[in-house]
C-alpha cells in the first residue's frame, strides 16, 4: 500500500528479526504496542521473560505473532465531542421532561460539579424519526440523521467521573500502533480546543513513548518541528554529510543497536517530512468531496471540522489506525453548556453534524467504512434537571455515544436510561467496556494486550470490560 | 492512556463486587444468632421457591453464589445472605430499609445490583416484599455453609498476616548481608581496584569473560562530566587532564566534579523523577502549586552539601517536626522543612464531587511515590486488596495512609528566629512602653481623655503576650463534639489564656488569644514622617491577626473535627483576612462547589465583628478543620492560583456549629471608639510633661519599625494535624469503611512490633525506622538507583519495584556490600559516587566485542561499559552550552515555560517563556503539567504523575525531528558557529576540531575533518551560487560563511555521538 513505499531503507538487525516474526508486511495489528518503527525501545527487555536467552533479541518479544481474532476494523476515528453533550436533546429522547418541564425532578439527585440543581428542563429540539430503522435524532443532527442506519447507539453508557478531566482520561484510554511508517500511529487532529487534562490526554500513560499522539494542527505546518526551517536544510549535502559522519561513529563504537535504530529513526524522520505535507495538501480532493464535507460552509467551525474530517479520512487511506479529532472552537464553551443550552448546543452541533456526515458518506462510498471504526461521544452526558434556568450539569450516569463502521450492526439502539435520562438502567456499558468492544473489533482481545508498568502486567482496559455484543453485526 | 494506570485504583471503586457498608464485628455476631425462619409455613415456602429463588438464581448467584463469592458474599442460603459479605449483612429480616440487598437492587448509593441492568420493577418489589416479611427460606437438601468466605482476608483484624510470612521470604526482604569482596586471581587480578571490581571481575570470570580495556581519557572525562554534572567538559578541562602525568589524575577530575555545583543540579533532576516535581498540579486548570521550586532548589542544595541520605529521608517525611532543623546557609530559612514538600508536588483535582474520593486519590498517589521511592515497592497495589506477589496487606496500606490522614497541607514559614520574630518583639516593646507612658501620664490629661484611656489601658492582665507559645496539647485530636446532642456546639471562644489546641505559624497572632487592655496603635500620615496617632481598644478572647499592624502574617489551623451540624457560624472582622474550611484536607477552595469554604473576610468597618455563616450540609460527617489566615493560603478563584495577601488583619472572636440558619446572637465586643492621641499629646505639651518626648519617641519608633516589615518566605510543606488512624477501606472504596488501622509502617518491615507514635503524626518515628540501618530496602534502593545512573542498567533493573513483579539483581553480593559501604560511609551519597566511578568497571570502554556478545548479549555481567544516551535535560544543556554557555545563575523561580502553538489548552499560561529559558539548565524551567516541554518529552522525561526511577530510552522520529528543525536547536546551532567564528583561530580546519572537541569532547578523526571541510566548502559555493536558497542574509560573503558553519554546528548536534555517549 502507499505507506510502503519507503521500505528500502536501513534496517537495524533488531528490526529485521521484529519484522520477521510479525510476518513482514504484517497484518495491521501486530503494529499494535510492538511496531517496530514505533515500538523499538533501546535495550528494552522488560516485555521478555526474565534470562539472557529471552533478552538476546527483545524485540521479538514486543512482536505479537498474529492478532487474537479476525479484525472488523483496521482504523479508528474518534468524534470526540468534548464537554459532554446532552444525550436527551440528541439520540435519547424524553417525553417525560416536556411533562414535567419546569417541575422538581422526583427522583434523588447525586452530587453534581455545580451543585445548583433546578428543576426539570424539556430539551428545547424536536425528535424525528429517520430511516428504515426509525431511529429517533433531534433536530440538532439533521445530516448525521440521515445515516442513522449506519449507527449503533449506545444509550446506556456510564462513566466513573463527573468532572472532566478525569472523565477524558478514562476515555482517552486506548491508542493504537501505526500500520504507516510516515505517519504516528495515533493522530490528533486538533480543531481548536483541547481536551481539560491538556496534551496528557493524548499522552502514552505506561505505554512507551511512541505511543503519545501527536497532534497535527490544521494549517500548513501541521506537526510541530515537521518542516524543515528553510531550503538550505533540505540540501542534499546536509543529509549527506550527517550519514557519513554517523557511520564514522558506527565504526567508532560498534554497530550497537541504539545508535542504529537512532540512525534508522532519521531516516523515518525524513519521509514524515515529505509525507505530512502531503496528507494535508487537499488540492487533488474534487470540488464534489469538499462539498460534501462543508468545507466552504459560511460557517467557520464548520469550515475546520470539514478540513479535520476529510483529513481524518486520507489517514485512514494511509493506515493510520487512531485519530481523534477535537472540536472547533464555536466561541464559548465546547459541549459543556453549563448555562444557555440551546444557543451552545446549536453552536456546537452545526459546526460538526454536516462535516461528520459527509465523512460516514465518503468513507461509505469509497469502501472504507467496513473496515473504519467511527465513534462519536464525549466523556459523559448531561443532566435531565437544569442547572440554573437553562444548562444542564455533568450526568455520569447515563449518556450516549454512538458507533457505525467497521463491525458495527447499524440502526441499532443499545441500552436504555430510565424516563428522565438520569440514569443507566438497562445494559449499562462501562468506558472499559466500550475500549474492550473497540480493541474486539480489531481483532484484539484486550484481557490478552498488557503491558509491564508499576509492578503488574497492565491492561488498557485495566480489570474490566466486556464486549457490547448488542452493538455487533 | 497513563490515566487508567494512575487511576486504576479509582476504576476499582467501580467493581462489581456486593459488600456494602460499615463492617462492623458485632453487627455480624448479632446476624449470625439471628433467630431462626418460622419454618413450615407452607405458604411462604412455596412463595420463596416460585417467585424467590428464581431471582436469587437467575440474577445474582452467579457472582455470588457456590463458585463465586464477589465480595466475599454469596447470596444461595438464608444464613449466608444474613451473615453477609465483606461489609456486612446482606439482609436484616423485616427490615427493607436497613438491608443493604434491597439498596443494591435500587441502585442506591454504594451497589448498584446487578451490575448491568436494573431488576425489573416487579422483581424488585417482591424481593422488597420477602425481606420485609421476615425473608424465609425455602427447602434445602443440605445447607450451605453459611458465609463461607473462601481466601477473603478479614481486613478488620489485626492479627499477623499469614500471608505475609509466606512472603516475606522473598529476596530483597532479607536482611543486607555483610559479604566480603570475593579474591580475584589470575593476571586480571591487577585490574581490580577496588570492590565493584572484584565482584565484576569473579562474574565475568565464572562466564569466561574478560573486562573490556580501559577508555581513552578523552572518553572517560566526557563521561565523567555527563554522569556527575550533567554539562559536558570543557576543552580546557580536557586538555588539563590529558596532560596531567599525575597518578591520581583521573582521581582528581572526578573530586573536582563531586564539588561542582553542578553536581546538585544533574542529580537533582534525577530525584525530581522519583518525586514526580511539577510546579503546577494538571487537570483542568493546571493550578500552580505555590513555591514547588523551593522543593527543586532544597533537592540540589541538598546534594551538593551531600547530605547524609538517612537525614535527607528523614527530612522528606518529617523535616517540619526535627527540634533543630537546618537552616539555609546564607538566608538563615529553615531547610529540612522544605523536604516535606516532596508530598505535595503530586496531581489535584480543583473541583471533585467527592472530596473524601479525591483525598483517597491524593493519598494513593502519596503512597505509591512514598514506597516506590524510598523502598522501591508498589504499596499503592494494596489499595483494594492485599498485594497479589508481595508480602503487603491492604491494612498495611491504610497504616500508611494514616500517616497522611493526621498531616496537614501548609504554605510554611520559613524565616529563621532572626529575620521577622524579633521585629514583632521590638514592635510589641515599643507599644507597650507607649502603654506605659500613656498610663503614666494619664493624671496630667483632662477628665475624657483619662477616663476614655484608662479603660483601654488599664489592665490586670499584663496586655499582649509577644512570647513563645505555650506547649501546645499533644492530644490536639480530641473532639469535644458531644455525640448526641443536637443544639449548637461552641467550637471555639478563644477566652483560655492560650490558643490552645490551635497550632500556630507566622507571627501575627502572637502567642495567644487577646487579652483584656489588647489595643491597636493607628497611624493616620499626615506627612511623610509624621502621623495623627490614635488607640483601637480590642475586645479580649480574639484571635486577632492586627495587634502590630497590618504587615505581619500569619495562620492558625484547629484541631479536626467531624461535620455534624449543618450551619458554621463565624464572628469574625478584618481586611484581606481569610477563613478556609478544609474538609477532608481539601485546599482547593473554589467555586463551583467549594467557594463557600473559602472565606474572604474584608468588611467595611474591618474593626466590627460580624456573624458569617456557611451551610455545610454537603459535606456533612466529613473531618474538617479550620485555617484561620492572615497571608499564606492560596486563592484558586479564577484559573489561577495567587497567594492571598498579607497586608491587612483577621480576627475572630467565636465560630458555633448548629443547625439553625441564624447565628447566635453577637456579644457585645465591638463598638468601642478609638481615642485620638492628638488632644492627649496637646495636653502633655500644655502641662510640659517630659513624658511628651517619650511618648512620642517610642510612637515614631513604632512607626519606623512598623515599616519595614519584610515578606515571610514561604516553602511547600506538611504540617501535623490532628493524629487519626486511616480506616480501611473495603476494595478501596471510601464510601465503604471497615475498622481503623494504626498507623505504622509495613508488617514485613516490622511495622506491627515498632512502638506506636505517643503524640502527633508519628511521621517522625516513621522516619527513624525507615533510615533503621536494618531495613533491608532504603540503602539497596538507592545505591541501586546510583549504580542505574552510573552504568546504565541497574543491578536490580526495575529500580523503582524490588517485588516479585520486579527484576532480580544481576549481582546480588555486589549490591548487598554497596548498601553496606553507604551505611558504613554515614550514608554518603558522594562516597557511593566516588566509589563507582573509580573503579576499573567503570572506566572500561564501550565498544562491541563480538564474542563477547555471543556469551553476553545484554552486557548483564558488565563486559564492556554500556553506551547511554543522553537524557532530554542534558541534550538541551549541552546544546546551550555549546553555543553561548549556559546561564549559571541557580535556584529561584521557574524560568516561565515556553509556549508553541501546539501547546493549548485550560490553563495556558498568559505569556510564553524564552524559547532558550534564559539559558539557565532545564532543572529550572517550569514544569507545567498540561505544558510540559515538548522537546524534553521527545526524549522521554517522564510526564511527573508517579515515581519514575527508569526512564523510557524510546527512539522516536519526533527526537529526529526535534534536532532537525525545532527552533531552539537552530538558534543555538547559528549561535555556536558564531561564537566560533569570533574566536581567533589559524583557520577552518582549526574551527573545525574546536567544534569537534566541545561536541565530542574529541579532536575529529582525517576523516571526519575532511569531510566537514568539503561540506564547508560546498556549502558556501551552493550559496554563493544559489543566494535565495538559504537565509535572505546571505548576499554577503561573511554571512555565507556563517551560514555554512551554522550548517556544520547543527550537522554535529545531529551526530549521534552528540547524545550517545561511550
Amino acid at each position: 500500500m502507499y505507506c510502503r513505499r519507503f521500505i528500502d531503507r536501513p534496517v537495524s538487525r533488531r528490526e529485521m528479526l521484529a519484522r520477521c516474526a510479525n510476518g513482514f508486511g504484517g497484518l495491521a495489528l501486530t503494529a499494535l504496542l510492538r511496531d517496530p518503527a514505533y515500538g523499538a525501545l533501546l535495550g528494552e527487555a522488560e516485555a521478555a521473560p526474565e534470562g539472557a536467552a529471552a533478552a538476546a533479541s527483545p524485540a521479538v518479544s514486543y512482536a505479537m505473532a498474529k492478532p487474537h481474532f479476525p479484525a472488523r476494523a483496521k482504523s479508528v476515528i474518534f468524534l470526540y465531542m468534548d464537554g459532554g453533550p446532552s444525550h436527551m436533546d440528541t439520540f435519547d429522547p424524553k417525553p417525560r421532561l416536556d411533562r414535567e418541564h419546569g417541575q422538581p425532578i422526583k427522583m434523588k439527585v447525586q452530587p453534581t460539579q455545580f451543585n445548583d440543581v433546578g428543576n426539570v428542563l424539556k430539551s428545547p429540539w424536536p425528535f424525528k424519526k429517520h430511516g428504515q430503522s426509525g431511529i429517533p435524532v433531534s433536530s440538532l443532527f439533521p445530516n448525521v440523521a440521515r445515516h442513522v442506519d449506519e449507527l449503533a447507539i449506545i444509550r446506556s453508557m456510564v462513566s466513573n467521573f463527573s468532572e472532566h478531566t478525569n472523565a477524558n482520561y478514562f476515555l482517552h484510554t486506548g491508542s493504537l500502533g501505526s500500520e504507516c511508517h510516515d505517519l504516528p500511529g495515533f493522530v490528533v487532529l486538533n480543531g481548536g480546543l483541547i481536551p481539560p487534562g491538556g496534551l496528557d490526554c493524548f499522552g502514552n500513560g505506561f505505554l512507551p513513548a511512541s505511543y503519545q499522539g501527536s497532534i497535527f494542527k490544521p494549517g500548513t505546518q501541521a506537526v510541530a518541528n515537521i518542516a524543515p526551517p528553510d531550503a538550505s536544510s533540505q540540501d542534499p549535502s546536509k543529509r549527506d554529510l550527517l550519514r557519513t559522519l554517523d557511520r564514522g561513529v558506527l565504526a567508532r563504537l560498534g554497530q550497537h543497536d541504539s545508535l542504529e535504530s537512532a540512525i534508522g529513526n532519521y531516516e523515518l524522520a525524513y519521509r514524515m517530512q515529505a509525507a505530512v505535507p502531503d496528507l494535508m495538501d487537499l488540492s487533488g480532493e474534487s470540488r464534489a468531496t469538499l462539498d460534501l464535507y462543508g468545507i466552504d460552509d459560511p460557517y467557520p467551525p464548520t469550515q475546520i471540522y470539514a478540513r479535520q474530517c476529510l483529513i481524518a479520512r486520507r489517514l485512514v487511506e494511509r493506515g493510520v489506525r487512531f485519530i481523534e479529532l477535537t472540536c472547533p472552537n464555536v466561541g464559548g464553551d465546547r459541549w459543556d453548556q453549563h448555562g444557555d443550552l440551546k444557543g451552545g448546543h446549536e453552536r456546537n452541533a452545526k459546526a460538526v453534524d454536516w462535516p461528520i456526515a459527509g465523512l460516514l458518506e465518503d468513507l461509505k462510498s469509497r469502501g472504507l467504512l467496513e473496515s473504519t471504526l467511527v465513534f462519536w461521544g464525549g466523556e459523559f452526558g448531561r443532566t435531565p434537571m437544569a442547572q440554573g434556568s437553562n444548562g444542564r450539569d455533568h450526568n455520569p450516569f447515563g449518556f450516549t455515544v454512538w458507533l457505525a463502521g467497521g463491525g458495527i450492526k447499524g440502526g441499532t439502539i443499545h441500552g436504555a436510561t430510565d424516563d428522565y435520562g438520569y440514569h443507566a438502567v438497562e445494559n449499562k456499558v462501562e468506558i472499559h467496556d466500550l475500549h474492550a468492544t473497540m480493541l474486539h473489533l480489531l481483532g484484539i482481545d484486550h484481557k490478552r494486550l498488557t503491558y509491564r508498568f508499576g509492578g503488574r502486567d497492565m491492561r488498557l482496559t485495566d480489570v474490566h470490560g466486556e464486549l457490547v455484543t448488542g452493538i455487533l453485526a | 492512556m497513563r490515566r487508567s494506570l494512575g487511576r486504576a485504583t479509582g476504576f476499582l471503586l467501580g467493581a462489581l463486587v456486593f459488600s456494602a457498608s460499615p463492617s462492623r464485628g458485632d453487627e455480624k455476631e448479632k446476624a449470625a444468632s439471628a433467630p431462626a425462619p418460622p419454618r413450615g409455613d407452607a405458604v411462604a415456602i412455596e412463595h420463596f421457591e416460585k417467585e424467590v429463588r428464581p431471582i436469587l438464581v437467575n440474577r445474582c448467584q452467579e457472582c455470588h453464589g457456590g463458585t463465586k463469592q464477589k465480595g466475599g458474599l454469596r447470596l444461595d442460603s438464608r444464613g449466608a445472605l444474613i451473615s453477609g459479605g465483606n461489609s456486612g449483612p446482606a439482609i436484616v429480616p423485616g427490615k427493607p430499609g436497613e438491608s443493604i440487598l434491597v439498596d443494591a437492587i435500587n441502585h442506591g448509593e454504594l451497589f448498584q445490583m446487578p451490575p448491568k441492568s436494573k431488576l425489573p420493577a416487579r422483581e424488585i418489589e417482591v424481593l422488597t416484599t420477602w425481606v420485609q416479611n421476615g425473608a424465609h427460606w425455602g427447602y434445602e437438601a443440605t445447607a450451605p455453609q453459611a458465609g463461607a468466605k473462601v481466601a477473603t482476608p478479614d481486613l478488620n483484624s489485626d492479627k499477623p498476616s499469614e500471608m505475609v510470612k509466606q512472603r516475606a521470604g522473598f529476596w530483597s526482604f532479607q536482611p543486607v548481608r555483610d559479604v566480603e569482596p570475593p579474591p580475584v586471581q589470575g593476571e586480571a587480578s591487577t585490574w581490580a581496584r577496588n570492590g565493584i571490581d572484584q565482584f565484576i571481575l569473579d562474574g565475568l570470570q565464572r562466564q569466561k569473560l574478560q573486562p573490556a580495556a580501559e577508555a581513552s581519557r578523552s572518553a572517560l572525562i566526557r563521561r565523567l562530566s555527563f554522569d556527575l554534572t550533567g554539562v559536558p567538559p570543557t576543552p580546557s578541562e580536557i586538555d588539563r587532564f590529558l596532560a596531567d602525568p599525575s597518578p591520581d589524575a583521573y582521581e582528581k577530575v572526578v573530586e573536582r566534579l563531586l564539588a561542582s555545583p553542578r553536581y546538585g543540579e544533574a542529580w537533582g533532576r534525577h530525584w525530581l523523577d522519583l518525586a514526580r516535581y511539577a510546579d503546577t498540579a494538571g487537570h483542568e486548570f493546571d493550578y500552580e502549586t505555590l513555591s514547588a521550586f523551593r522543593y527543586r532548589d532544597y533537592v540540589i542544595r541538598a546534594l551538593n552539601a551531600d547530605l547524609p541520605y538517612s537525614s535527607f529521608i528523614t527530612e522528606q517525611l518529617a523535616g517540619d517536626l526535627l527540634e533543630k532543623p537546618r537552616r539555609h546557609p546564607t538566608a538563615g530559612t529553615n531547610e529540612s522543612i522544605l523536604g516535606t514538600g516532596f508530598f505535595w508536588l503530586g496531581e489535584g483535582s480543583h473541583s471533585p464531587v467527592d472530596v473524601r474520593e479525591e483525598e483517597m486519590r491524593r493519598v494513593d498517589n502519596q503512597i505509591d511515590v512514598f514506597s516506590k521511592t524510598f523502598l522501591g515497592l508498589t504499596v499503592g497495589c494494596a489499595r483494594c486488596h492485599d498485594h497479589k506477589f508481595d508480602p503487603i496487606t491492604a491494612r498495611d496500606y491504610y497504616a500508611l495512609a494514616g500517616y497522611l490522614r493526621s498531616s496537614r497541607f501548609q504554605q510554611a514559614f520559613l524565616d529563621g528566629p532572626d529575620r521577622i520574630a524579633p521585629l514583632a518583639q521590638k514592635l510589641n516593646h515599643q507599644k507597650e512602653s507607649v502603654r506605659d507612658q500613656l498610663l503614666q501620664a494619664l493624671p496630667l490629661l483632662p477628665e475624657k481623655q483619662r477616663t476614655e484611656l484608662a479603660a483601654i489601658l488599664s489592665t490586670d492582665e499584663g496586655g499582649a503576650d509577644w512570647g513563645q507559645a505555650p506547649p501546645q496539647s499533644a492530644d490536639a485530636g480530641a473532639n469535644p463534639n458531644p455525640a448526641s446532642a443536637t443544639g449548637p456546639i461552641v467550637f471555639e471562644t478563644f477566652d483560655a489564656p492560650s490558643f490552645d489546641t490551635w497550632r500556630i505559624t507566622g507571627d501575627a497572632f502572637g502567642a495567644g488569644p487577646t487579652r483584656e487592655g489588647a489595643f491597636l496603635l493607628e497611624a493616620i500620615p499626615r506627612t511623610p514622617t509624621t502621623a495623627d496617632w490614635r488607640i483601637r481598644p480590642v475586645a479580649r478572647g480574639l484571635a486577632h491577626s492586627g495587634l502590630l499592624g497590618n504587615d505581619f502574617e500569619g495562620v492558625l489551623r484547629s484541631r479536626a473535627f467531624t461535620i455534624e451540624r449543618r450551619y458554621i457560624h463565624m464572628l469574625a472582622s478584618g481586611r484581606h483576612g481569610r477563613i478556609n474550611i478544609v474538609v477532608d484536607r481539601f485546599d482547593k477552595n473554589r467555586d463551583p462547589i467549594y467557594g463557600g469554604l473559602t472565606i474572604s473576610v474584608n468588611a467595611e468597618d474591618p474593626h466590627e465583628l460580624k456573624w458569617i455563616t456557611r451551610d455545610v450540609s454537603m459535606w456533612s460527617g466529613h473531618s474538617a478543620y479550620f485555617e484561620l489566615a492572615d497571608g499564606s493560603s492560596a486563592d484558586y478563584s479564577g484559573g489561577q492560583t495567587r497567594r492571598n495577601p498579607g497586608d491587612g488583619f483577621l480576627a475572630v472572636d467565636e465560630i458555633v456549629f448548629s443547625d439553625q440558619a441564624t447565628p447566635p446572637a453577637a456579644p457585645a465586643k465591638s463598638g468601642r471608639t478609638p481615642v485620638p492621641l492628638g488632644p492627649v499629646l496637646s495636653a502633655l505639651e500644655q502641662a510640659r510633661s517630659p513624658l511628651l518626648a517619650g511618648i512620642n519617641a517610642a510612637l515614631s519608633d513604632y512607626q519606623t519599625a512598623g515599616a519595614g516589615i519584610p515578606e515571610p518566605t514561604y516553602g511547600l510543606a506538611i504540617a501535623d494535624g490532628s493524629p487519626e488512624d486511616e480506616r480501611v477501606l473495603i476494595r478501596g472504596n471510601h464510601k465503604n469503611p471497615g475498622g481503623p488501622v494504626p498507623r505504622r509502617l509495613l508488617e514485613v518491615l516490622g511495622g506491627r512490633e515498632a512502638p506506636r507514635p505517643e503524640s502527633g503524626s508519628g511521621r517522625l518515628e516513621l522516619a527513624r525506622q525507615l533510615t533503621d540501618p536494618k531495613n533491608p530496602l532504603v540503602a539497596r534502593v538507592m545505591v541501586n538507583r546510583l549504580w542505574q545512573h552510573h552504568f546504565g542498567v541497574g543491578l536490580v533493573k526495575s529500580a523503582d519495584d524490588f517485588g516479585a513483579m520486579g527484576q532480580k539483581p544481576s549481582h546480588p553480593e555486589l549490591l548487598d556490600w554497596l548498601a553496606r559501604q553507604f551505611v558504613a560511609r554515614g550514608w554518603s551519597l558522594k562516597a557511593i559516587h566516588r566509589l563507582m566511578v573509580t573503579s576499573s568497571t567503570y572506566r572500561m570502554k564501550s565498544v562491541l566485542n563480538p564474542e563477547a556478545e555471543r556469551i553476553d548479549p545484554t552486557n548483564m555481567y558488565l563486559h564492556r561499559m554500556n553506551v547511554k544516551r543522553l537524557e532530554g535535560e542534558v541534550i538541551r544543556d549541552a546544546i546551550v552550552f555549546l553555543s553561548t554557555g549556559l546561564n549559571e545563575s541557580m535556584y529561584g523561580p521557574s524560568v516561565k515555560v515556553h509556549l508553541t502553538s501546539f501547546m493549548e489548552g485550560r490553563g495556558r499560561p498568559s505569556g510564553s517563556g524564552p524559547l532558550d529559558g534564559d539559558r539557565r539548565r532545564s532543572i529550572y524551567l517550569g514544569v507545567r503539567r498540561n505544558f510540559l516541554n515538548p522537546m524534553l518529552l521527545a526524549f522521554d522525561t517522564p510526564s511527573p504523575f508517579s515515581t519514575m526511577g527508569r526512564r523510557n530510552v524510546s527512539n522516536v522520529p519526533a527526537q529526529a525531528l526535534t534536532l532537525l528543525n525545532d527552533p531552539l536547536v537552530l538558534t543555538q546551532a547559528r549561535l555556536w558557529a558564531e561564537r566560533i567564528a569570533r574566536e581567533p583561530a589559524s583557520g577552518s580546519a582549526e574551527r573545525v576540531d574546536r567544534l569537534y572537541r566541545g561536541a565530542f569532547g574529541r579532536p575529529p578523526t582525517p576523516a571526519e575533518a575532511e569531510a566537514s571541510l568539503a561540506f564547508l566548502a560546498h556549502r558556501e559555493r551552493a550559496q554563493s551560487e544559489n543566494p535565495g536558497a538559504g537565509d535572505a542574509s546571505n548576499s554577503n560573503p561573511n554571512d555565507r560563511t556563517l551560514a555554512a558553519w551554522a550548517d556544520l554546528c547543527h550537522v554535529l548536534i545531529n551526530v549521534k555521538e552528540f547524545i550517545y555517549v561511550e
